[in-house]
């Protein structure tokens, strides 16, 4: 089966006509892979899925949560944590609050990645922390806190490397054990973030395309990380143009490994590494 | 005759017999009439003929004796025979002539007889006979007899008139006799009829009504006639006929109402209702045998499936537990079956050195070696059963095997029951069951089918843990399983977009740099300051060959005064950060460049130096233009200064203007006129003292309203012209305004522009009315304003 461009319009607009949400500006290749992917799993041709969509919002809901992709890790891409660690956080140093907001937080690793570098760093009771997703499931999956374990084994590495080592010092080891901050449980095979962390974000659906900046604040640093490689240019822009116009000066934009501002919002930033700094 | 057919026997009969009765009667009556009417002519006829003979006897002696011929005589001696009514009543016998005179009458002597007796004696030749006349007496008519007898020594006639009725008077006497008679007889033959008839016609009514409702179906009562003659015996048929269709319709009734044994005996062996009642009985009779024999068949297969399905449900109810599921089945079974006691033995071997039967539940148990709750495989009936795998019915049992306990005491049981429990080829165990009755075919095959759903049940509560644990982790595998799977596939997804993401940039960045190596100055350096890949923008600036660039310090190039500066710009770089100024450069020709340069460093992850970017701009033309412009901006700015001062003191002027021109507008009459004279204010002050009103002042033009002006034209006109010359103005007059006198004094002061044109005549006046005394104290306030007006 192949996905044309047509077809990806039709489902689009079905989408767009039934559901608040809207694909259009799509990175146009993946959403047809995903449009694929479902057809595939559901068993189902377009003009089928369409007519789902249009009869069951349900349905529509749960299309919208297939297309997704949520993939994250703890500490994911640990340079970036240690260019957060080392030079963007301190910058935080000595603000009386810490607003971070977590735009497409996905199951949430990242949010509690943060939240351990911030209490490592003794930022943790200073720091407010938002975070947003266009998909309920994983946002409930978000709240709870809880992985797998052994599927997931990476994560412990990541955090040995961000938390425990320091790459500009490899004299340096810090004996951090997981216990401070997961229980694991090798027979249920699951890897639980404590309470004390699970208690404090402030989850909320948010879909970046739409709903501009929910919490009426602004932020002090911005994590959008693996989101924007789903846009395009043109919605990248806008994204873009959210996160400048909510963040304070000298607030810092964090993207993905492989995303970058180009374009017309790129001199409204100067760039620490991967970071991205409000002028 | 259609219309008879209508009508009933009864009426029919009569309606023919009585129309023959009374033509019958009326006939004889005819002829009998006849008869005596004839016979009384005759007697008649013969009594008048003796009489009439007996005269003409008479008159013959008479003749005899006298001379011939009638004579006086005659006359005399006949006279007294004449004279007697002889005979009849009416009659007088008479004599006449041959013309018709009575010659001798009782009281008509001298009168002829009647023309119609006359005629018909002339015309007859007898001599002696009847004539019949009408006589016309007393106006009415009457018929009559004339007998007569020729007188021949007369020539004249012997006659006699007689009334006919009063000879047919004895006869119509008889007459109504008859029709008496007649009348009677009819009544009673009517009477005898109705006798006769009426019965008969009312039992064929009878027959008749019982043979209707017969036919339609109804059952009717006998017919109650005694006699027994042929009416008798068609009832008597009749009744018969009633007595059997009843007969039937009641046998047939019992049928109907099950009864099949009720008494029946059918009227020989051609009674084919009766036959085929009877045929019909027998069948029903095997019918109903039949029925029976299903319905207790039904009954044992309801029975079983009955059971069945309540022995599923208790199976399926207490799965979970395996006593309670064995106490619960033996209990039920036990009173299903209506037998006495019953155990359920468990095959364990989950030892296997030690295989064993366990009895787990028991029912009014009695078994004599209950103690031993295990049996060997093999070991007694029950070890043998399972070992067997086969059912053992007993009904001769040990006597020290097993004991029912009941009220009646200890006694052993009449039939044993033991049934395996196996599936397929492995055996689960058994059930033992003891009864007082003896087990029926089908409740042992129940048994058995029971046995194998316990079975089945055990085995897999048996297995349950184990396959449960099992399924739950496949499951839970299988969920795993896809929930990974979709992981990687969203894994592979986020890579595959990445890398769609980086291609597009990398496509943007290539662009970029082209764009930036045609627009821009570029060069990489080293941690230095050594220049690298210069581009050809950079080298056509510097004025230098690439070989001649390549490796030299980017510091030679730059303008000796902002070494320092860089110097500071470049350890920012040192220190990671990107840096952007605009420098002075001067090239190789001597040539002063300026350049809006920016360096950056690009970092590895961790965090150090790998390559530093310097990316400029040349603005040496804007810097120079900048620069002059700069010069003259200082020179601005001086002459901004002074224009500042000068505004902060005519701001404060304005405002203290401002306060003044308020407390004027309270006490004076202020107006403002265009150099035209045009009035275009007037303030309040103004029409509270003048009392003419805004709108009629504001928009005219003074020469048209001033008292002056309209009165010395002349005046006003020097007056005006000095104002339009820039003279201020001042002049003093009176009004009367309600009856009172106004002393208004006025100061037209004009207002110059720059231009030294007049672009406003201001006119205050004050009320000098009360005070003109003062007069000398506002010409002093008057002047001060002057003074402040020069100011501005
Ligand atoms: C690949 S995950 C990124 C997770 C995390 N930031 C990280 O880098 O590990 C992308 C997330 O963006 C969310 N997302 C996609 N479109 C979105 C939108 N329009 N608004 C908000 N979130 C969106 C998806 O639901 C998904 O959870």
């Amino acid at each position: 089966m192949v996905v044309t461009d047509q077809d990806l319009q039709y489902f689009v607009t079905a989408l767009k006509n039934v559901t608040k949400y809207d694909f259009t500006e799509y990175s146009d290749k993946s959403l047809k892979r995903r449009l694929l992917k479902v057809l595939t799993d559901f068993n189902l041709d377009l003009s089928g899925l369409i007519t789902n969509i249009k009869l069951d919002n349900c349905f529509a809901e749960k299309i919208v949560k297939e297309i997704t992709v949520n993939t994250t890790e703890l500490f994911r891409d640990p340079p970036v944590w240690h260019l957060l660690r080392s030079r963007v956080l301190p910058r935080f140093k000595n603000n009386k609050t810490i607003n971070i907001w977590h735009a497409g937080c996905s199951t949430g690793q990242e949010v509690y990645s943060m939240m351990i570098l911030l209490n490592e760093m003794d930022m943790l009771d200073r720091a407010k922390i938002f975070a947003t997703d266009i998909n309920t499931d994983v946002l409930d999956t978000s709240k709870r806190g809880v992985y797998k374990y052994r599927f997931n084994i990476g994560y412990l590495d990541n955090f040995d490397k961000v938390i425990k080592q320091n790459p500009l010092n490899f004299e340096e080891y810090n004996e951090v054990p997981y216990e401070k901050y997961f229980d694991i449980d090798k027979l249920k095979d699951t890897i639980t973030i404590k309470k004390f962390l699970t208690d404090k974000p402030i989850f909320r659906k948010h879909d970046l395309v739409k709903d501009g900046n929910l919490f009426f604040a602004k932020f002090d640093l911005i994590l959008c990380r693996n989101v924007i490689i789903y846009f395009n240019y043109n919605l990248q822009n806008k994204v873009f143009e959210l996160f400048s116009s909510n963040l304070y000066p000298k607030g810092c934009l964090l993207l993905g490994m492989h995303e970058t501002i180009l374009g017309p919002w790129a001199n409204k930033f100067e760039k620490i590494g991967q970071a991205y700094v409000k002028k | 005759m259609k219309f008879t057919q209508n009508l009933n026997l009864n009426k029919r009969i009569l309606l023919f017999i009585i129309p023959i009765v009374v033509i019958l009667y009326a006939a004889s009556g005819f002829t009998l009439y006849k008869f005596s009417t004839k016979r009384v002519m005759l007697v008649a006829q013969k009594e008048m003929d003796v009489l009439l003979n007996n005269l003409s006897e008479t008159i013959q002696i008479v003749e005899n004796q006298t001379e011939s011929g009638f004579s006086n005589s005659d006359y005399q001696i006949l006279k007294p025979l004449f004279n007697q009514r002889a005979y009849y009543k009416t009659d007088f016998p008479f004599l006449i002539d041959n013309s018709g005179r009575y010659l001798i009458h009782a009281f008509k002597e001298g009168q002829k007889v009647p023309s119609a007796i006359l005629q018909q004696l002339k015309s007859t030749s007898n001599k002696q006979g009847v004539i019949s006349y009408f006589d016309y007496k007393d106006g009415s008519k009457q018929d009559m007899f004339f007998y007569f007898k020729f007188v021949d020594q007369y020539k004249g006639y012997l006659g006699v008139s007689v009334n006919k009725d009063e000879i047919f008077e004895s006869i119509s006497q008889n007459k109504t006799m008859l029709i008496i008679i007649v009348i009677f007889a009819s009544l009673i033959f009517l009477f005898a009829i109705n006798y006769i008839l009426k019965p008969i016609v009312s039992i064929i009514n009878q027959v008749n009504a019982a043979v209707n409702s017969l036919a339609s179906g109804k059952t009717t009562d006998k017919i109650d006639y005694q006699n027994n003659d042929e009416i008798g015996q068609i009832v008597n048929s009749m009744n018969n006929l009633i007595d059997s269709l009843k007969h039937k319709a009641d046998f047939a009734n019992e049928i109907g109402e099950n009864h099949l044994d009720a008494e029946f005996i059918n009227l020989g062996e051609q009674d084919l209702l009766g036959n085929s009642l009877i045929n019909m009985r027998e069948s029903l009779k095997l019918a109903k045998i039949e029925e029976s024999k299903r319905k207790q068949e039904d009954e044992t297969r309801n029975w079983a499936t009955f059971g069945l399905a309540k022995f599923g449900d208790i199976l399926r109810q207490n799965n979970d537990n395996l006593t309670k599921l064995a106490d619960n089945v033996i209990q039920n079974l036990v009173s299903y079956l209506n037998a006495n006691q019953g155990g359920l033995f468990i095959y364990n071997d989950e030892n296997t050195e030690n295989k064993h039967l366990e009895l787990i539940s028991a029912f009014a148990y009695n078994r004599k070696k209950f103690f031993e709750k295990r049996i060997l495989l093999g070991e007694g009936l029950v070890g043998t059963c399972a070992v067997e795998k086969e059912t053992i019915y007993l009904k001769e049992i040990p006597t020290e095997y097993i004991r029912i306990t009941s009220g009646l005491g200890e006694a052993v049981p009449t039939s044993l029951l033991i049934v395996p429990l196996k599936l397929e080829d492995s055996i689960f165990g058994a059930i033992e069951i003891a009864s007082f009755n003896e087990f029926k075919n089908n409740e042992i095959e129940f048994v058995e089918k029971v046995g194998e759903s316990i079975s089945s049940t055990l085995s897999s509560v048996k297995n349950s843990i184990r396959t449960n644990l099992l399924l739950e982790q496949s499951q839970q595998q299988r969920e795993e399983m896809s929930a990974q799977e979709e992981e990687m596939r969203q894994n592979m997804e986020e890579m595959q977009a990445t890398q769609e993401e980086m291609a597009r940039k990398t496509i943007e960045m290539e662009g970029m740099t082209a764009a930036i190596n045609e627009a821009l100055l570029y060069c990489e350096l080293g941690e230095d300051g050594s220049i690298y890949n210069p581009n050809n923008n950079i080298l056509a600036l510097l004025g230098s060959t690439r070989l001649e660039t390549e490796g030299r310090n980017i510091v030679e190039f730059i303008h000796s005064e902002e070494k320092g500066v860089f110097q500071g710009l470049w350890s920012d770089v040192m220190n990671g950060n990107s840096s952007r100024s605009t420098m002075h450069w001067v090239n190789k020709n001597g040539i002063d460049l300026y350049i809006v340069v920016n360096i950056s460093p690009a970092l590895d992850d961790s965090g150090s130096i790998f390559k530093i970017y310097l990316l400029g701009q040349d603005v040496t033309e804007s810097k120079l233009i900048e620069l002059r412009a700069q010069k003259q901006a200082v020179e601005l700015e001086e002459s901004l200064l002074e224009i500042r001062v000068e505004q902060e003191l005519n701001e404060q002027r304005e405002d203290e203007m401002k306060a003044l021109l308020q407390a004027l507008d309270h006490t004076c009459l202020v107006s403002e006129l265009e150099p035209s004279g045009l009035i275009t204010y007037i303030n309040n002050k103004n029409t509270e003292v003048l009392g003419s009103k805004k709108e009629e002042i504001e928009g005219k033009f003074i020469a048209d309203l001033d008292y002056i002006a309209k009165n010395k034209p002349a005046e006003f006109k020097k007056f005006w012209d000095n104002l339009s010359s820039g003279k201020k103005q001042s002049r003093e007059f009176s009004l009367t305004i309600n009856d009172k006198e106004v002393w208004i004094s006025e100061v037209y002061t004009p207002i110059i522009n720059e231009h030294n044109q007049v672009t406003k005549i201001i006119n205050i006046g004050f009320n000098i009315s009360e005070i003109k005394q003062k007069e000398k104290e506002m010409s002093a306030l008057v002047a001060e304003l002057e003074i402040l007006r020069k100011k501005k």
